[in-house]
Formats: C-alpha cells, sequence, structure tokens
C-alpha cells in the first residue's frame, strides 16, 4: 500500500517531531523515544537513524477504535502498555478521536466526534477493532442504537486500514466458540476491500499492540504479514522454537503434574497440555508485564491464544499428542466386521482346501 | 478442519477401524483353514511350548547361513530396532500411546531419538539398494516389497523432517507425518507387512511341525 | 520481578543466553580497539529464562561511572567493570523499563550532546544578554 503520510488529509495535521518539540523534548530525548522504538518494532539498533528521520516527518494519524463483543481485555491490555505509554501514544503519537470505553463525550457527542473524525480524514484513518461482530441477529450488540456490523462497515468505508485487536477480531474469539450462538464472526469475514492486520491473542501482548499502531506511525506503511494476516515481526516464530525450557523437551525432562519435582524445577510442560508448539506469538522473548514473565515461565502451559479457535482445540490440559480417534464402539465393530471377514475367506479357503485333497 | 485436525481426527480413525478390522480378518482367515494331515508318525509330542521355541530360535540364523546372511541380517537388526525404539521411547508418542491406552512409560531425550531414528533409514537404503542389486531379490521382488518398504520408511522420514523445520511450517509438517502412519496402518494387515502379527503363527506353526517330525528346532 | 528458583540445583540460572552474549561482546570490543567502530546490542526480545538477564548484569557488574539522564522518563547509563562496555537502561515517564542495552563504546552516543540542542541552548543563551 501507498505511504499513507502522503494522503492530502494528513498533510495538514503536525508531525511527531513537531509535537514533541512543542512539548519541550530535547533532541536528546527524541533519540531515546527513537532508539526504544526501535527495540519496540524489533528492529536492529542500527535503523535508529532511519527511525529518527522517519518519525520528525510522520503526521500523527486519526485512530477510531471500535469495541464490539469483546470482554474490554485489549482495551485493558493496551492502556498497561510500558513503551511508550498509552498517555503518550493517545496524546502524542496518535490522535484518538473515537473509543466509547475510554473517552469523555458520551452519546450523541461520541458519535458526532466519530463522523467528523471519518470526514476530515477520508482515505487516512486508522480503524483499530476489538471484539467479535455477531451475523446471527444485529440486536445482540448494538452501540448508539445501530448494529456492530453496520457501524463496522460503515466506519472501515473511508479507512486507510483496519487492525483487529484480539483473537475475538482477528479470529472469532470467545464469542466465535463452539456452539456460537450469536453467529460472531472476524473482521476480516466481514471486510474484505481494506488492508487488515490482526494482532491476535488473548489478550495481545501490550508492547505486540504498540509497535504495530508505532509502526504504522513511522514508516506510513503495514508491516509484513503470514498468511493470517499477523505481523510476522511478532508472529514468526511459535512459542515452542523461542522458549527457554525447550532444553527440557529436547532432554525428554517433563513435568507430570502442577507441583512434582519437574514442574519445581521449571521443566516443560509438553505433558501438560502446552501448545506452544503450534502458537505463533512474541510470548517467550518480548513477554509480559515490560519483560517479566510468560504464563510457561509462571509454571503454566501455553493456551494458544493467539490461533484461530484456540477454544476448540481439545482441552487446555490436553498434550497436544493426544489422539482423538476411533470410538471404543468404532473398533468393536471394526473388529466384529473383521471377523465376519475372516470367516468368510476361511469358508471360501476351506472349499478349496477340500477341493485339493479330494483330487489327490 | 485444517489439516493437522484431519490428519489427527478422521484420518487416523479411519486407520484405526481398517487396522482393526484387517489384522482380524487376516488371523481369523488363517486360523480356521484347516490343517493339512500329517500322516507320518510323529516322533515327539508337539505343544505349543515348540511353537514358542521356534518363535525365539528364528531370531538367530543358522550356523551353514551365518557368514552369507550376516550383512542383511545386521541392517534388518538396526532398521526393527531403531524403527520400534523411535515409536515407543519417543516422548511425544508415549504422550500419545498414553492418551488412549492410559500406559505411561519413560523415554528416551530426543537428540538420541533423532539419531536413532537416521540410523533406522540408512539402514533401510541399504536394504533397499541390496534388494535392487542382487540379482535373486531383484526377479523375486514385487510391488508388495517396494511398497511395503515405502509405507514403513515414509513416517521415520517426515517425522526427522518436523524438527528440521524445512519446507513447510510445523502444523503441515505434523499433519504430513500422521498421515503418514495412517498410510501404514492402512497398509499394515495386507500384504508382507502383514508379517507384524502373522510371523509369530509362521514361526510358530513350523515349530510345532518340525517337533512332531522330530526336525531341529 | 521473578524469584529464582532454588529448587533447580542449578547454582546460576543457565538457558543459553549468558555466553553468547557476552562472546558477542568480546568481539564488539576487538572491533571498537581495531578501528574505533560502536555496537549496540540490543536486550529486548532475547528468551532469556528466570533470573538470567539479572546474572548477566550482575556478571557486567559496576565500573567507575553511572549517569543519569532525564528525558522522557529516567535513563540509568553506567560504565561495566569492562571499560568500553556500557549497560544502559530506558525507563518512561512512569518508571517502567523501556529498553535495554549493552553498548560498546569509548562513549555512549546518547550522553553526547545533540546539536540541535547545543543550537537552542545558545539561542537561549544569548538571550542572557539581551
Amino acid at each position: 500500500m501507498n505511504d499513507l503520510r502522503e494522503e492530502d488529509s494528513m498533510k495538514n495535521r503536525p508531525t511527531v517531531g513537531e509535537i514533541l518539540q512543542a512539548k519541550g523534548v530535547s533532541r536528546r530525548g527524541f533519540l531515546k523515544y527513537c532508539a526504544t522504538t526501535a527495540s519496540l518494532l524489533a528492529l536492529p539498533p542500527a535503523m535508529v537513524p532511519r527511525i529518527a528521520r522517519a518519525l520528525e516527518n510522520a503526521r500523527r494519524p486519526s485512530v477510531i477504535w471500535l469495541s464490539f463483543q469483546e470482554c474490554t481485555g485489549c482495551t485493558e491490555s493496551l492502556t498497561r502498555s510500558a513503551a511508550p505509554t498509552v498517555e503518550a501514544l493517545i496524546f502524542d503519537a496518535i490522535s484518538l478521536d473515537y473509543h466509547h470505553t475510554l473517552q469523555a463525550a458520551a452519546g450523541e457527542q461520541a458519535e458526532a466526534a466519530r463522523h467528523a473524525a471519518m470526514q476530515e480524514n477520508d482515505g487516512g484513518y486508522l480503524v483499530l477493532v476489538d471484539g467479535s461482530i455477531p451475523t446471527g441477529n444485529p440486536g445482540f450488540s448494538t452501540i448508539a442504537g445501530i448494529s456492530n456490523e453496520q457501524m463496522l462497515m460503515e466506519t472501515v468505508a473511508g479507512a486507510a486500514a483496519v487492525v483487529s485487536i484480539g483473537t475475538c477480531a482477528s479470529f472469532g474469539g470467545i464469542p466465535g466458540a463452539d456452539p456460537n450462538p450469536t453467529g460472531a464472526v472476524s473482521v476480516s469475514d466481514l471486510v474484505k476491500d481494506k488492508p487488515i492486520i490482526n494482532v491476535p491473542g488473548c489478550p495481545p501482548i501490550p508492547m505486540v499492540m504498540t509497535a504495530v499502531l508505532t509502526q504504522f506511525l513511522t514508516f506510513g506503511q503495514l508491516p509484513e504479514l503470514d498468511k493470517l494476516g499477523r505481523p510476522l515481526a511478532f508472529y514468526g516464530q511459535t512459542i515452542h522454537d523461542r522458549c527457554y525450557r525447550r532444553p527440557f523437551y529436547e532432554q525428554g525432562k517433563f513435568a507430570e503434574t502442577f507441583d512434582d519435582k519437574g514442574a519445581k524445577a521449571g521443566w516443560c510442560l509438553y505433558k501438560l497440555g502446552c501448545k506452544g508448539p503450534t502458537t505463533y506469538n512474541a510470548c517467550a522473548t518480548t513477554k509480559w508485564n515490560a519483560g517479566t514473565s510468560f504464563p510457561i515461565e509462571s509454571g503454566h502451559p501455553c493456551l494458544g491464544c493467539s490461533q484461530p479457535q484456540f477454544w476448540d482445540k481439545g482441552g487446555f490440559y490436553e498434550p497436544l499428542s493426544t489422539a482423538r480417534f476411533g470410538s471404543k464402539e468404532q473398533l468393536a465393530g471394526a473388529a466384529i466386521a473383521g471377523a465376519a471377514l475372516g470367516v468368510a475367506a476361511a469358508v471360501a479357503g476351506r472349499r478349496r482346501q477340500a477341493r485339493y485333497t479330494k483330487e489327490a | 478442519m485444517d489439516l493437522l485436525e484431519f490428519a489427527k481426527g478422521p484420518a487416523l480413525q479411519f486407520a484405526a477401524f481398517v487396522l482393526v478390522a484387517g489384522t482380524i480378518w487376516r488371523i481369523v482367515g488363517i486360523l480356521m483353514l484347516n490343517t493339512k494331515p500329517d500322516y507320518s508318525e510323529p516322533r515327539k509330542k508337539a505343544g505349543y511350548l515348540a511353537a514358542l521355541k521356534v518363535i525365539y530360535t528364528r531370531a538367530f540364523t543358522a550356523p551353514p547361513f551365518k557368514k552369507a546372511t550376516m550383512y542383511p541380517k545386521m541392517m534388518a537388526y538396526v532398521m526393527h530396532i531403531g524403527f520400534f525404539m523411535t515409536i515407543f521411547l519417543f516422548v511425544p508418542h508415549i504422550v500419545f500411546f498414553e492418551g488412549w491406552s492410559g500406559l505411561d512409560w519413560p523415554g528416551l531425550p530426543n537428540n538420541v531419538i533423532y539419531f536413532v531414528g537416521v540410523a533406522t533409514v540408512i539402514s533401510a537404503i541399504a536394504l533397499l539398494v541390496r534388494r535392487l542389486t542382487s540379482p535373486v531379490l531383484k526377479l523375486i521382488s514385487n510391488f508388495d516389497d517396494y511398497f511395503s518398504w515405502f509405507v514403513t520408511i515414509l513416517p521415520v522420514v517426515t517425522g526427522l523432517l518436523i524438527p528440521t523445520r524445512m519446507l513447510f511450517s510445523y502444523q503441515d509438517l505434523l499433519a504430513i507425518h500422521i498421515l503418514s502412519v495412517a498410510l501404514l496402518l492402512v497398509w499394515l494387515p495386507f500384504g508382507k507387512l502383514g508379517h507384524t502379527f502373522l510371523v509369530f503363527i509362521t514361526r510358530g506353526t513350523t515349530g510345532m511341525v518340525f517337533e512332531r517330525r522330530g526336525a531341529r528346532t | 520481578m521473578s524469584e529464582s528458583h532454588s529448587d533447580n540445583g542449578l547454582e546460576s540460572p543457565f538457558h543459553g543466553n549468558v555466553r553468547p552474549i557476552l562472546n558477542e561482546v568480546l568481539h564488539a570490543v576487538d572491533r571498537l580497539l581495531d578501528s574505533g567502530e560502536t555496537t549496540t546490542i540490543d536486550l529486548a526480545g532475547l528468551p532469556f529464562g528466570p533470573g538470567e538477564l539479572e546474572h548477566l548484569e550482575s556478571l557486567l557488574g559496576t565500573g567507575e561511572v553511572t549517569a543519569t539522564l532525564d528525558a522522557l522518563g529516567e535513563s540509568r547509563i553506567r560504565e561495566t567493570i569492562y571499560p568500553g562496555v556500557w549497560w544502559l537502561e530506558h525507563r518512561n515517564a512512569h518508571d517502567e523499563v523501556v529498553g535495554r542495552y549493552i553498548e560498546i563504546a569509548r562513549t555512549p552516543g546518547i550522553l553526547s550532546s545533540q546539536d540541535a540542542d547545543i543550537i537552542a541552548g545558545r539561542a537561549r543563551l544569548g538571550e542572557q544578554f539581551a
């Protein structure tokens, strides 16, 4: 896609460099900001000068945040983001023009703000969505009197790109789990003509969410995505391939229960149902709470929360190797069928034997 | 349903069904046949003990043939032992068996299993080369021999590919591996791979016949 | 911070990350001495096990110089016990760590005064004489 900073609607907005200068941030402070941004985007320190040039020219994009069938965990997670702080993000880096949970305005004023932002920034604003969208009955989830689906489609019409925050918006999440009573679908199930970035996780790692927004801000473009639409920088590796407990997996040292010797020694949690091998996310490297820890490090197997339909992939405590085949009744049936065929074969065989014996 | 779910679910289900039905079919079909009447005087009373004895002694080559068969015998032992080690002593496999049998047993470190797996593949290739280059073997080998070789070695090769993460994603490599196992299980009861369970019947029968005739077992 | 696991029988936390990083530092110091080339190692995104980062930090220790930077939050910069090897920790306005680096240089770049700031400061200084 084109560099969004070239959009006409963006040219009147102040650049990030101008905003920080107006706030009295020194060049040195700006360089510190660029260094930590490089870290955040998983870019090497050598890229810092390029990021500095990019941020000097980057204009604050207008961001509209839509919350649908969600638990608000993604917003909660984002507000815990350390780098930059959410206030810094909201006030300096982006212009959060609509977020019905965080914003002060309410009711018609809020909807007016949304429409104004859409009009002023036509073609250049970002839409962030958390929560799945029900299609079973529009009344299942409404905001300001209109259905989620209607609000989504009318808001993305003039958007530059859409970011699905969390597994619900990316893949359907909990509402979409069996039996999916509301007919919940993901953003990409409904929006077909706009670039979509999926940032899944239940919730996503705060820094990953910020990084995606910062990437957009800094380079005016979307990051490289995998075949499920997730940024490769954070979802390119499985937990298993970056897990610090991997050597224990290879050595055959597994925790069998949650409080045995192996569990206390920090051995591999594969036998306790860890979905690390089939889960793509940055938990093992970026970790949570500014790099403090992640579920496996805290002793709990990975749930696979950034994968589609992770709620319906067998139990959280069922090891990945578990077979789900052949009910006992089915195999008993197979045995009987085999025996029947065997008897039939034997009868035919005996007849042939009798013939030969007679001939002799 | 993605490839991995299909492999772990319906594919293995179908394979298990065919394995059970096919194995019982062959065993019942063979055991229910009439035994050829033996009109000679029995030298010794043959019982199941004789059967068990020969199942064991056939593992060792009779002295006159030892030298000539040493090489293929060694290769076959490496292949078979390696094959069963990779199946039953690799921890993710043990977890799989525990899932439906409830039994658990200790495994070997993964790197040891990878090494054994490679040894299995090399010995299998050596045996195939022998089959293709020996004039006698080449003459008497048929589709069954080659196909049985292929479906046996494919799971080992696809299994070894998984830790390399080469060619496909982990999920797809795992799915391909499980599908290759399903293929093996479907073919196993039929053709020469049936020796997995038939070898005990054939050796046992030989033992009882030989014992009755007073031949060396 | 996570507690170190005292039951695992390991004297120092080992998950295979400390030695390669120290080796990288060693080679970076060689480059610094040969050609003056500086190196920055970003410690974010490395799969440290519990206690490993702390172990690395304590191995490198504190040398003769400690500096504090106050810009968009506090940053703590210090030379380690190996001259030329600096440990940098950037925090944001809420005192949360947002970056950790090992920089191999004669002085870390962030400590140098920037031209734009010098120019702005000179303007303010000039006003003293207005």
